[in-house]
């Protein structure tokens, strides 16, 4: 069965995510704890393009993050997300709403 | 145009939270759904899975019959609609299925959960919005809710 995987880069004083594999009910704990942590550290990306699945409780992490990032004053944005991914973005109705980029650059 | 054939398959799986990693492996090895058709299915289809699995439990015999199906292609070529189906039987659902046939208003609405810090409450949203229909059906022997899907164009 495939697993969640991310891994944690530093880049120009920026942390990256790159994430791969199911963010779903069962999964979302661990993207929850990684993602909470470096947001209260620093701007935070998250590289989406290898996630298979994202399911609502994925969803309310990001959005979770998405306040934090205001609270905090780092910037949060989710890089280069898979079909799957926009698809479920997209799904909740304020997709538009999401801090998508397509390249790293763009953040 | 020739009509297409039905496709089906169908899995059993335990009514527990891991078994959603055995949904998706499921969904995937799907040959008659699009990459496309599969992201929708393995969103809405998850999410629908674990409703059941949280709000239904305990379920009879602790197992849940997940179906997906391509039906015939119609009269013109027109594409046929993709179903997903859930068979299981539960205590509690058929009150939790009858509110949300009746018209969605025991579908809480989203909210921050301070607890878990975390948003909750999209995962029927986003099923709606991903379905053409959604059907509860509770019933005696069994209850089922089906999923029906627009084919990729």
């Amino acid at each position: 069965m495939t697993q969640l995987d991310i891994t944690v880069h530093n880049e120009h004083h920026r942390l990256l995510l790159v994430t791969s594999g199911p963010i779903n009910s069962y999964t979302f704990t661990d993207f929850q704890e990684k993602v909470y942590k470096a947001i209260a550290q620093a701007d935070t990306a998250v590289d989406m393009e290898r996630v298979t699945v994202l399911s609502s409780a994925g969803i309310g992490v990001i959005m979770t993050a998405m306040e934090d990032a205001e609270t905090t004053g780092h910037g949060f944005a989710i890089v280069n997300p898979s079909e799957a991914v926009r698809i479920a973005l997209d799904s909740t109705g304020f997709g538009d709403r999401f801090p998508v980029v397509k390249t790293l650059k763009q953040v | 145009m020739p009509a297409r054939r039905s496709s089906a398959a169908t899995i059993v799986l335990d009514a527990a939270p891991s078994s959603i990693l055995a949904f998706e492996d499921f969904v995937e090895v799907l040959a008659f759904l699009s990459p496309s058709e599969k992201c929708r299915i393995l969103v809405a289809g998850g999410e629908m899975f674990d409703n059941v699995v949280k709000h239904g439990a305990p379920l009879r015999d602790g197992r849940v019959a997940v179906r997906a199906r391509r039906g015939r292609s119609g009269p013109a070529g027109r594409a046929a609609p993709i179903q997903l189906a859930f068979f299981f039987k539960a205590q509690s659902f058929a009150a939790f299925a009858l509110e949300c046939a009746s018209g969605g208003e025991g579908i809480k609405k989203p909210l921050f959960d301070p607890a878990h810090r975390r948003w909750r409450g999209f995962g029927l949203v986003m099923c709606r919005n991903l379905a053409r229909r959604v059907v509860f059906r509770p019933g005696e022997l069994m209850d089922r809710i089906f999923l029906e899907f627009e084919p990729e164009a």
